[in-house]
């Protein structure tokens, strides 16, 4: 070797920067802090029973921010889940109500939510036309179906299913909410495939830089349009597990469920520009926004306090973060 | 991976890539022509020729992002052809781009890997594998690049060096580099050559792009000379001089030059720069353009045309130095306060930073002069109507009407609307960046005789050009630049093509 060039000092930063230098810590701080004010702000919020039903009442939108936030990182955006999770419930209740069967009522829930994301996937990869007028799009649609189908009223579960029931309300070992282990697990298993399988890593290739991820031979086009697909099924899953705390396919659920969605999953870090985040960080997202307002509502401030406290925490939260990568 | 001593010798007898005859065209362009390239492994072959020459297309069709009309293209003689970037590197040959492949928020050993991630067994990735391979590449090439640095943070010489490692753990027998050294500093340059020496060691073939004369005679063994779409010659970098090299890559009868009419000296200098410079190119620039002349500029690719083109109107920031236009300096610095000044751009990007696309011609040629036709802080349609309509006549520009969005106008007719736009503002000073680019050879005549008759109207033009025929067909005076200085002026009377490109490469 003639001489050995080295340019890098590659040294490897120390473990105080490992962290900080991670968004994901950022916000971990921050749900402790939340944690810890309204611990000692009021005498519910810091027990067993107060912790876990938010973690109930969190898992749903983590379980479909898990699917938009996947979309995102493709550098799509998907608006449609709020329609989506009311669409679902009506042919998982009406085809229990027909055959008894919790099996068949999902698989139509998940059929409807597979031809959803199919369409959201088509028209936006294939056809071209921006996604979020696409999903914003289906929202309308979706939400009107459900309106003219159920004639603006609930479909009730008459078949009364137990393990319907136990799916939303259940709790393991009589703690932990059965929507907050499935949330968990879902979200174990898409973060392991964003990670280490190599469509994970296309799906951030591809929302980086398409023309990047085309040169290296990816075909960015079906690669988003599976982003559309996981993100409906997802919405599919939130939408059972909301039918059963229900009770019914309810026309007016969901409304608003995908700005709560859209709000964590850039609280926790994931870029709309596509290509950055990870799906901790929008699982710390739901849970600071989920934890924000169980604690609000127990010092009793007003709903409409908490939305717009809410607000000013997303602006200033993503705000920072533009100002950082400004900086560099 | 490893390059046998025995096996290379071998490769040695057969050109590890051989291209014959390969054509291609464009939409009323002949890219290239019959163009031959042979590379041995183990050597540098220097491709070289002025903008426009070919260069770019004929890598590209190597890289598989173009495909050829005409020829053969043989791989360790073997005839073959090349479908993708990816098909191209699965074949062996990795060209690495000014504008560099990589996903800037991945590792760097994530980015060598992309085409192909390392799996454990069940599909998953092999990330164990994939930094060690990533550092034993960096070891083979000889530089030390940190492979779990974010891509994006790295300078673009240690970039470079990723797309090289890129290259070696796709097994690529050929590695072209597009003018690897246009963003380089002199350190980082020797650090690349030191690199491409143990690629060659490697038996690897390199194609190196590259207009810069000193370094083709450092690093090259061979040289070819595209013009034109044409392959000029072939030979080892010993059977050439300095003089040769630029012969063969000018020699070209500049034929038919536009016929100016102007027939009188200009005035008094209207614009002043002195010592200009920038953080992004430009290092002391200084000269003077006269009312009524035509000053034109020419630059290869990455002199600072572009860039000087936009910080003396307002557009760029700069570092130091003064603009002063007819006396007044440019301060604040911005587009606001030099189109006040009279001062302003017809910029080489026409689609995205000159014209509104789905607006009509009229918004399009009134944006600059809105608050001359307005009243009361309302825009009074009428006056703005017939200062268009007057414009388009005396430009005879090619619309339907005054509605029509300009989208669907021609490369000529939107480039006309873009010069009305700021004359109608009252201009003392007009810079053009590429002022033909995208425009079809008849329309590109009466731009230039547009370009002839605002000069001869007393405005001060500065017209920023890579076109030869161009650059003596409408200058007066005539600036050469090159990395980011200006490295000659002179009257187009005393100038020709041998001393213009001389002062290019310098």
């Amino acid at each position: 070797m003639p001489q050995s060039p080295s340019l890098a000092a590659s040294a490897p930063p120390p473990l105080f920067r490992l962290f900080v230098g991670r968004s994901e810590f950022a916000l971990l701080v921050a749900l402790l802090v939340i944690i810890a004010f309204f611990s000692l702000a009021s005498g519910t919020f810091l027990t067993v029973r107060n912790m876990t039903n938010v973690l109930g009442q969190a898992s749903l939108a983590m379980t479909a921010g898990i699917g938009v936030a996947i979309v995102f990182i493709s550098g799509e955006v998907d608006v449609s889940v709020g329609s989506l999770v009311a669409a679902v419930a009506i042919p998982l209740v009406t085809i229990m109500n027909m055959t008894e069967s919790l099996a068949l009522g999902v698989a139509g829930a998940l059929a409807l939510g597979l031809v959803v994301g199919a369409v959201n996937g088509y028209l936006a990869a294939y056809a071209g036309i921006n996604s979020l007028i696409v999903t914003l799009g289906t929202l309308f649609i979706l939400r009107g179906g459900v309106y003219l189908y159920t004639g603006q009223t609930a479909i009730p579960d008459d078949a009364m299913l137990e393990s319907f029931f136990q799916i939303g309300n259940g709790r393991i070992l009589d703690v932990l909410p059965i929507p907050a282990a499935i949330a968990f697990v879902l979200l174990l298993v898409f973060a392991y495939v964003l990670r280490h399988r190599p469509f994970g890593r296309q799906v951030y290739a591809v929302g980086g830089s398409p023309e990047v991820a085309r040169l290296a031979g990816y075909d960015v086009r079906r690669i988003k349009f599976t982003c559309f697909i996981i993100s409906a099924l997802l919405a599919t899953v939130a939408g059972i597990l909301l039918a059963s705390r229900l009770g019914s396919a309810v026309h007016v659920a969901g409304l608003g469920f995908e700005f709560q969605v859209v709000a964590a999953v850039v609280l926790g870090g994931v870029s709309l520009s596509g290509g950055v985040g990870s799906l901790f960080g929008m699982a710390l997202g739901v849970l600071i926004l989920s934890f924000l307002s169980n604690g609000l509502g127990m010092l009793d401030l007003a709903t409409e306090w908490q939305l717009v406290i809410t607000g000013f925490i997303i602006i200033a939260a993503v705000g920072f973060d533009e100002v950082k990568r400004q900086r560099r | 991976m490893r390059a046998d001593p025995l096996e290379t010798a071998k490769e040695a007898a057969v050109p590890a890539l051989e291209m014959r005859g390969i054509g291609k065209r464009f939409p009323g362009v002949i890219a290239l022509d019959g163009v031959d390239l042979a590379l041995a492994p183990g050597k540098v072959h220097a491709l070289m020729g002025e903008n426009g020459a070919g260069k770019s297309t004929l890598i590209k069709i190597l890289a598989g992002v173009y495909g050829k009309d005409t020829g053969t293209i043989r791989v360790g003689g073997r005839e073959t052809e090349f479908r993708s970037p990816r098909d191209a590197l699965r074949q062996g040959i990795k060209v690495v781009f000014q504008e560099i492949a990589l996903i800037s928020e991945f590792t760097v050993a994530e980015n060598i890997f992309l085409e192909e991630y390392p799996r454990i067994a069940g599909g998953s990735i092999d990330w164990k594998r994939i930094r060690a391979e990533a550092a034993a590449l960096f070891q083979r090439i000889g530089f030390d690049v940190d492979p779990a640095a974010k891509t994006g943070d790295l300078p673009v010489s240690q970039q470079q060096m990723v797309e090289i490692a890129r290259a070696l753990a796709h097994e690529a027998r050929i590695v072209v580099m597009d003018e690897p050294t246009s963003s380089l500093t002199p350190k980082e340059v020797e650090l690349l050559f030191v690199v491409i020496r143990r690629l060659t060691a490697l038996g690897i073939a390199v194609v190196y792009v590259s207009h810069k004369l000193d370094e083709v005679f450092e690093i090259a063994d061979e040289v070819t000379v595209l013009r034109d779409g044409r392959h000029i010659s072939t030979k080892p970098i010993g059977a050439h001089t300095h003089d040769s090299l630029i012969h063969d890559m000018i020699g070209r009868r500049i034929d038919n030059l536009f016929p100016r009419v102007r027939r009188h000296s200009p005035g008094k200098a209207v614009l002043t720069v002195e010592n200009l410079s920038t953080d992004a190119k430009l290092k002391g620039v200084s000269f003077e353009a006269r009312a009524g002349e035509v000053l034109g500029f020419f630059g290869l690719m990455g002199a600072g045309r572009t860039e000087l083109a936009k910080a003396i109107v307002g557009y760029d920031p700069i570092r130091s130095g003064t603009i002063r236009i007819d006396g007044t300096p440019l301060v604040p610095h911005d587009t606001r306060r030099a189109v006040g000044l009279g001062i302003g751009l017809l910029t080489e990007d026409r689609k995205t930073e000159g014209l509104m696309l789905e607006l009509p011609v009229l918004q399009n040629m009134s944006l600059a002069s809105l608050s001359a036709f307005a009243k009361a802080g309302f825009v009074d349609e009428g006056r703005e109507r017939s200062a268009v309509q007057s414009f388009v006549d005396r430009f005879r520009v090619k619309t339907p009407g005054l509605g029509q969005a300009i989208k669907n106008l021609s490369g000529g007719n939107q480039q006309k609307v873009l010069l009305a736009r700021w004359l109608m503002r009252g201009l003392k000073v007009i810079v053009v960046d590429e002022p033909t680019r995208g425009i079809d050879v008849g329309a590109k005549s009466e731009i230039f005789a547009l370009i002839d008759q605002l000069a001869g109207e007393g405005l001060a033009v500065i017209m920023m050009t890579s076109e030869m025929p161009e650059l003596l067909g409408l200058s007066d005076r005539i600036a050469v630049m090159a990395e980011g200085r200006i490295t000659a002026v002179m009257p187009r009377d005393a100038a020709t093509q041998e001393i213009i490109l001389n002062a290019a490469i310098a």
